[in-house]
Formats: C-alpha cells, structure tokens, sequence
C-alpha cells in the first residue's frame, strides 16, 4: 500500500491552486473584477495561450501529488518517493537505456564492446534496451511509427472530441458552423491538438524515445515533462514570496510618506543595488553547507531538491520584489490625491482601513500584470541560475539542469543536441504561451488601454 | 470661388453599431462663424474631427460626405489629407495643456506648421514665428518664442495654440471649446482674439460649446446638436430671440442667469457655525541638496469669514486663488500654517487627532468631478455606508442598509440602485451619490467644490436644486466653491471673492454681484460672457 508523502513544494503548489480558485471565485462574483477577465475571454490568442498554461498547471499539480512506494522484496535501500505523473510516465521512467540515443533512434549513439555469439567482442551500436526493443527488423521503424502514430493520434482526437463534448458549451463547439464565439472555438481546437499530441506522445512514447536519452540513458521527454513543475512552481512561488513585501511596503509608503517612505525607498535601494546573481549564490551555498551538517535530517534525495528549490523561490522572491514595490508606490502616491480617498478622510476612516478598502483594490491590476509578466521571466532565470549552478538542485528534472548537462556533447561530432532542443523547444512553448496571455491580461487590466477602445463596444463585434 | 467654404452632407458616425452623428448637414460660408452647441455626449467633437479625419479608430464613418472649398475630404488619401491639415484647416483643442508638446519651444512648434506648409527656412521662418506670436497678443515674442510650454499661463498657452493653428493660413478655424478650461477673465480676451483674426483673415470658423454665453459671443450662426443629431440651426440673432425646438429652450431655462434673486435670509445666531480667523495655508518651495526651504507659495494668506447655521457662502475666483486649498484647509485635509478654525466655538487645529476625526462627521465635502469622488471598486452601498461604519452609526447592518435605501430615494435615486458599481451611473447620478455619501453621516456643513463645473447646464439645475432642497429641509450650511457666478447667483446668501490668496470683497450676494466696490470683483463681473438679446 503506497503512503501518501507531502513535499512542502506540494504543499505551497496546492495553496497556490486554492488561492486561484478562491480568487477566480470571488471574481466572478463582482463585476469590476470579472469584467476585465470577459475581455480577455473574449481574444482567441489569450484563449489558446490559457489552454496551453492549464495543460501545464495539469501536470504540475499531478506532479505534486507525491507518494511512497512499497520497498520492492529483497532491496535494502529505501525508494525513493514517487509522484502520481511518475506513475502514469512509468514506462518512460523505468525505460533507461545505458547513455546517449538520438530520438526514435534503435541503436545506441556509442560503440560498445559485443559479445557475440560465436565467444567473438565487436566494437559496434548496440541494440537499444527499449526503444523499438519490440521491432525484429530494423527496416519495419518507418512503418511502425506511422501506424502507431496514427492510432495514438486517432484515439488522442476521439478522446479530444469526447472531452470538448463533456466540457463545452454547445455553440462554441468548433465544428458548428454558425460560430459567434471565435475565442472559445480557438480554446477548443487547441485543447484539441493537445489531446492528438498527447495520444501520439503516448502511442509512440512506450515503444521509442521520442527526444532520445541522455548521458545516463534517461528518456529526455521524461525529463521535459517532469521539468515542467520546476518551472511552474519558480515561475509562480517566487512571485508569491515577492507579493507581501511588494504590495505592503508599496501602498503604505505611498500612502503615508514621510519617514515610512524614506525608510522604504531606502530599504529597496539598497536590496537593488546589490547584484542578484551574487545573493542567490551566497544562500545557494549557505544552505548546502547547513544540509551538509545535518544530513540526518534530509535523508531523502528528493526531500533535499525540494527544499532546494523552495530556497531558490525565496531567494528569488527577496530579490525581485522592489520593482513591483516602486510601481506600487507610485500607484500609491497618485491615489492618495484621489477624490474618493480624501471623501474617505473627511468621513473619518482610519489610515489602515483607507489602504485596505481603497488603494489595495485599485493597485490590484498592477499586480495582475506585473505577476503575469514576471513569470516568463522568471521560468528563464531558473534555466540561466542552473546553468550556472546556482540553481535548482542537479538531481532534480529541470529544464537549467537539462541544458546543463547537454552542454559539453554540443561539441561532440555529430552532436548530441536533443537534450538542449527538448528543453529548448518547451520553455519556449510555455514562455511564449505566458507572454500573449500576459499581454491580453495588461491589455484588459490598464486602464490607458481601456479608455482607448470605448466600452460601449457591444461583445462579439 | 464661391463663397461655400465647408459643406457636410448626410454623415452618419458610429461607434460598434451605436450611431453617434446621424445624417448630420451642415454649411459654413466663407468669413463666417458656426458654432455647434450642445451637452456632452451629443457628438459636437465628433463632427469637428470628421471634417479633420482624425476621428478615433473605434468611429467609422458610414455615409456622408465633407467637402472644403471645392475639395471632397473623404476621397483623399493619407498623405493628401496631411496637406490639408494645418495649410487648409486649423484646429484649435480644449486643452492647451495636453496639445502643445512640452519637449518642444513654442518657437519650433509654430516653426514646424511654417516649414511642413509654406516650406519657410532660416530667418525667413523665424521672422514669421515671432509674427504670429505677436499676432495672438504675446509680449516680448523674441524671447518667449525660445521658451517651453511649461513657462506659459493657461491663457498664454491658448494663445499660441491659435498661433499654431493660424500659421498655416487656414481657410477653416475648428475651435473645440478652446476657451472651457480658462477663467473668465481670460476667457474673454481669448474670444476677442479668436473673433478678431477671424475678420481680419476671412476665414471660416467651426467653433464648438457647451456655453451658450459664449456663443452669443462668437457665433454669426448656431446649430444646436443633441444626441448625434441637428436639431435647431439658426442665424444667432434669431435663435437667441426665440428659440424653436423644445431643446433649445430646456437649455435656455437650465442657464443659470446673473440676475439679482430674492433670497430668505437665514437666522443670525450669537455663536456661528463656523468662523474662521486669518487662515493661512502656505506650501514651502523646497530647493537644493538638503531640500532646504527657499521660499512658500501663499496659496491662502490670511482668511476671515463666518458661516451662520443653514447658510450658503459662495466663495468665487479664479483658478489659482487659492479656494480649493480653503476647502480642504477647513476640513483639515490639509495642514494649516497659521489662524484658526473655530467649529461650534471648538477650534479645530487644537482637537486631538481622534477627536478630529469624530468631528469629521458634522463637516463634509462634495468635489467636482463626481467620477473621480467615489471608488471605483465599491458598490454603491458600501460607498454609502462607509461613514457610518467610520463613525460607528446607522446600528445594526439591516438599519444601515435600510438607511442607504432611505438616502438614494432623497436624493432622487432608487432604492435598488444600492446594489450597483458608480460607473453604472451618470455624472449627474454620480453627484446625487456623492451628495448621498455626506449625508449619510448628518452633517451640519458641506464644503461644496465646484459641484457642477463637471455637469451640463440641464444636469447642473438639478443639482443645485437638489443642494436648495436639502438645505431647506436638513438646515445645512454650505460652503459653496464656484468660479459659476450665475450659479452664485442662483444659490447663494452671501459671496467672498477670493484673489491671490485673499478675500477682497464680502457681503450678501445682490450687493456684491449687482454693486461690486472692489476693482477685481468688478473686472471678473465684466468678463462674464452675456447674452444680451
């Protein structure tokens, strides 16, 4: 029996879903808040973009649901924990190979000493363990992918239209021809694509490997989907860690001025002028020595990447909060000359009461945007920090880790280059996937870009 | 050359699917001036910015024509219609502030206009910017055409805006309410400038208000627009003698008239609800590396007045007198340099902060502009309860809710509109509210800051009457801040006028209005556009 085992950056990516959920459901309950958000329900780009970051939040949250397998018979060691995404990749996760192996390639990328069976030893490419371990004839590869890719894609679309006819609304289904929800119609054929593309990944994962394997023979696909997490969990925690510090010191300097603000600005000047890399990798390694001193306490490989990464949120978090601080401030310092926060004077409301119901409310958008901006930037901070190993821990999949690794076989002849491409190609995927929602977001959230397209526009022309 | 100079057929505008100019026809003859009047929203910009093409991208024309002189406008291209612009037409926009280019000396940009359309060079080009600013009445043009914006008055600013525009030698003059944002006093000298380069020049002119003192003032013609549509066209003469359409006449009745009205005094006690004692409120100009303090600017030097129980002082001036500060300075929004503020005998700079702040309920405020007063993120009944929560009155939250209810229906609002978002409401609406919000707290005095500068002339009667109506029945004093000397007028027992800082002139509204002593009451007095039909 599998018991479950909670990670801390399990604990913080679920508290993080909630406080979504939480917020999705106050919103929809207040029309100044919700109505931004039709705006942006309402621009196919953003829509596509919000269907790709739901199918990432999809596996982080799967990835976060960590449990510890039963010690096999006869092993000593204790396993390591699994999570459930580990349990549905086991093919891919268990399919090691001994190193290097190009994508969809049947034989290894090295030459290995052979016995044969006469008792002679070849130097030749040996057979893969796995991938395409079920083919006798290495000439039938073609075939069997395309047939096998076709019936993953095939039940990946039947799946596809099954789920869309589950979830969505009849007149946004994509195949109705009178259609007056282009946004919706684009949401649904990108979920759509997702499901034929996880249907082929799936159809042809279990027999090939389809980004290859890296030095250690580990399905690269594998690690790209479990570097998933790593970037989300950065991409979100960090800004979680910067909101407190941001939004408080922020609207109170604002607010009050005075000695409250000297002593803020003073407090982000300084944090600012000390250079980020350097901070991070002070603590990085601060907190390597203390794991190192109690070893006792940090026995799992896993527990100790965990806390890693947590520590590389906080430390991000600590260090990139004084921009939002200054835009809040500012925000801040133009509202307190408002009309409605001096009726709020004259009637008598306290200071505290006067930030809370008046200036957090109308600050908020800055933080929508700047959250949302941030977080591409930051998913690329983690890849650059572990490259540079300062990062997240070399145990753990990460997207930093995978670059890193794959930097050193670039120069070999030919290359091993689909590491780095893999990691490549998905960060780009869900970076790009961040910048237009973010940029629908800032379009409906400003309210400089609000009063340039009137309002009084009716929806769907 | 006929003397036709801009004829506009059948134009229809819309925004999305919404019309906002509907099959509009107009026609301008040479030398003459058509000024379009009407309220806000009924389209006036629009037009103007149709006959330029610089409409904005979400207002598509949809039928019609525009044609200048011999030109029809719509079939231009781009980098046609760029010749038009400036060469052929010149416009003029409300606010100077925002059209001149605050990087640029006002020299460049007159220059700019000078060398895009009589291709001028050099000393040639310079001899012509420093004409034109002298044209418009500018002292010393040599030296101010190497300043910045930011060294010009209000006033000056205007000025050279209608240097730019002149510059090109236009045929046709579009002037969007060029004179809105500017006192009276200057007001005046800047349509006396506007009508006399007219005439000089012959050009046509397109001038749009909402004032219909200063059409009287400009206009040969006068078509009258509501809700995108023409609905009265007139020579001036004519129109103001006998207005036709029903429309035309709410606004004449909605104009607040500077005439001498009967007013019932209020009672005079022995202890006044507030008196104020040589108020002063000086901002410190801080210069240098340690921001040590230079000098002050006096925006308030030494103010007295009384203000009886049930009472309306109107206090009038210009922007810049220093009023708004008096206001905030009363309420003690703002801190006080020197005097004092006596409220029920209780002077309000000695009162402990929460004591202050449980005075706060018995003085209250109403701003200008009704959509920047409220949040915008709250209902209407959390605005409304907001202070009484802050006083803690009202009881329980059924009573206080109850209560909303019972001030929406005063105010001349329903009882279910608690439930809804200010931007849901109109800028009339929008000030019952902020009306509703101070009295929701009882208040015995409001400071009332330009409360209908932001509204039309129809919403505007509606609140004052409102504001009267309350007064009568509530018995609260006002302190009513106006640069609207109508509106004094109409709504005032006693009048202040303030300049630089100071009162020069006080007294019961018919002796300060209709006998002014003092030579700036009797300037601003004169300065007042009149409809003198």
């Amino acid at each position: 029996m599998p018991i479950p085992l909670l990670l801390l950056s399990d604990l913080a990516a679920w508290l993080l879903f909630g406080v979504a959920l939480a917020y999705a459901f106050t919103a929809s309950r207040r029309e100044h808040l919700r109505a931004p958000w039709r705006r942006v329900r309402q621009q196919p780009v953003a829509m596509v973009a919000a269907v790709i970051l739901l199918a990432h939040v999809g596996i982080t949250l799967l990835d976060s649901l960590h449990f510890a397998p039963q010690a096999a018979n006869g092993t000593e060691a204790e396993p390591e924990p699994l999570s459930v995404l580990d349990f549905v990749l086991t093919p891919l996760r268990t399919g090691v190979e001994t190193s290097y192996s190009a994508p969809f390639a049947l034989l290894g990328f090295d030459r290995e000493s052979v016995l044969q069976a006469d008792g002679r030893v070849v130097r030749e490419y040996p057979r893969l363990r796995y991938g395409g371990a079920h083919l006798r004839d290495p000439a039938q590869r073609g075939a069997d992918i395309l047939q096998r890719g076709a019936l993953g894609a095939a039940a990946g679309a039947l799946a596809g239209l099954l789920l869309l006819r589950l979830l969505w609304p009849a007149q946004c289904r994509p195949w109705r021809r009178r259609n007056d929800d282009p946004a919706g119609r684009a949401a649904a054929l990108t979920l759509l694509v997702l499901c034929v593309l996880a249907g082929l990944g799936g159809a042809l994962a279990t027999r090939y490997h389809v980004f290859g394997t890296d030095k250690v023979g580990m399905d690269v696909l594998y690690q790209s989907i479990k570097s998933v997490r790593t970037g989300l969990l950065i991409g979100t925690l960090t800004t979680l860690v910067t909101l407190p510090f941001a939004l408080v010191l922020g609207v109170a300097a604002g607010y009050y001025r005075g000695l409250v603000d000297d002593l803020v600005q003073y407090l982000y000047t300084t944090l600012a002028s000390i250079p980020g890399v350097l901070l991070v990798a002070a603590s990085a390694l601060l907190l390597d020595g203390l794991m190192t001193r109690h070893e006792d306490a940090f026995s799992s490989l896993i527990v100790r990447a965990d806390l890693r990464l947590l520590a590389l949120c906080v430390i991000l978090g600590i260090t990139s909060w004084t921009g939002l601080c200054r835009l809040l401030r500012a925000e801040a310092l133009k509202l307190r000359e408002s009309d409605f926060v001096r009726a709020a004077e004259a009637l008598g409301v306290r200071g505290p009461r006067i930030l809370w119901r008046h200036l957090l409310p109308n600050v908020m958008h800055i933080v929508i945007i700047a959250t949302v901006l941030d977080f591409s930037g930051l998913v690329l901070a983690e890849a650059a920090l572990t490259y540079i190993n300062i990062g997240v821990d070399p145990g753990m999949e990460s997207w930093g880790n995978m670059i890193n690794a794959a930097r050193m076989e670039l120069a070999r002849q030919p290359a091993v280059w689909w590491s780095l491409s893999a990691a490549m190609l998905w960060m780009f995927v869900l970076v790009l996937a961040a910048n237009l929602f973010a940029d629908a977001v800032r379009e409906a959230f400003d309210p400089r870009t609000r009063e340039a397209t009137p309002s009084a526009r009716p929806a769907g022309t | 050359m006929s003397d036709r100079l801009l004829q506009i057929d059948q134009l229809s505008v819309h925004i999305g699917d919404q019309p906002v100019i509907e099959n509009l026809s107009l026609k301008l003859k040479r030398g003459e001036t058509l000024v379009l009047a009407g309220e806000s929203g009924s389209g006036k910009s629009l037009t103007a910015l149709s006959i330029a093409r610089l409409l904005p991208a979400a207002a598509q024309v949809r039928a019609g024509q525009i044609t200048l002189g011999d030109t029809a406008l719509f079939p231009l291209t781009e980098r046609e219609m760029t010749k038009v612009r400036g060469a052929r037409i010149g416009y003029i926009f409300q606010e100077p502030q925002l059209a001149l280019n605050p990087v640029m000396t006002v020299g460049d940009q007159i220059g700019e206009v000078l060398a895009c359309h009589l291709k001028l060079r050099g000393k040639a080009r310079q001899q012509r910017v420093i004409g034109a600013l002298a044209a418009v009445g500018i002292p010393d043009p040599e030296r101010r055409a190497g300043e910045y914006p930011h060294q010009f008055s209000g006033g000056m600013k205007q000025r050279v805006m209608i240097a730019i525009a002149l510059a090109g030698e236009p045929e046709l003059l579009i002037a969007d309410e060029p004179t809105t944002a500017l006192d009276v006093t200057v007001q005046a000298q800047v349509l006396a400038l506007l009508k006399a380069e007219q005439q000089r020049r012959g050009m046509g002119m397109l001038f749009i208000t909402h004032d219909l003192g200063v059409a009287w003032q400009v206009a040969d013609h006068l078509a009258v627009m509501q809700a995108g549509r023409v609905v009265e066209n007139a020579p001036r003469d004519r129109f103001y003698a006998a207005p036709e359409h029903p429309y035309s006449r709410t606004l004449f009745a909605a104009l607040p008239k500077l005439e001498p009205q009967a007013h019932t005094a209020p009672v005079v006690h022995d202890q006044p609800l507030l008196e104020v004692r040589n108020l002063a409120i000086h901002f410190p100009i801080r210069r240098g590396l340690l921001k040590r303090t230079v000098a002050s600017v006096k925006a308030v030097n030494g103010v007295s007045f009384t203000l009886q129980a049930g009472e309306t002082l109107a206090v009038v001036g210009e922007s810049g007198s220093g009023k708004t500060t008096m206001g905030r300075g009363i309420l003690r929004l703002l801190d006080l340099t020197d005097g004092q503020v006596l409220h029920r005998g209780d002077d309000l700079r000695q009162l402990s902060s929460e004591a202050l702040r449980i005075r706060r309920r018995e003085l209250q405020m109403i701003f200008q502009d009704p959509f920047a007063a409220m949040n915008p993120r709250m209902l209407v009944n959390e605005i409304l309860q907001e202070g009484m929560l802050a006083q803690g009155i009202g009881g329980s939250a059924a009573q206080r809710d109850a209560r909303v209810r019972e001030l929406l229906v005063q105010v001349g609002l329903k009882a279910e509109h608690a439930l809804r978002y200010p931007h849901e409401f109109s800028g009339g609406q929008r000030q019952r509210l902020c009306i509703a919000r101070a009295l929701a707290v009882e208040p015995r005095m409001v400071v009332c800051d330009e409360p209908t500068s932001a509204l039309d002339v129809s919403v505007q009667a509606q609140i004052l009457e409102l504001l009267e109506e309350l007064q009568q029945r509530l018995g609260i004093a006002y302190l009513f801040i106006t640069h609207n000397l109508g509106v004094v007028a109409r709504i005032a027992h006693r009048v202040a006028v303030m300049h630089q800082g100071v009162i020069v002139e006080q007294g019961p509204v018919n002796d300060v209005l209709f006998a002014p002593r003092h030579p700036y009451t009797q300037a601003l007095l004169a300065a007042v556009p009149r409809i003198e039909a």
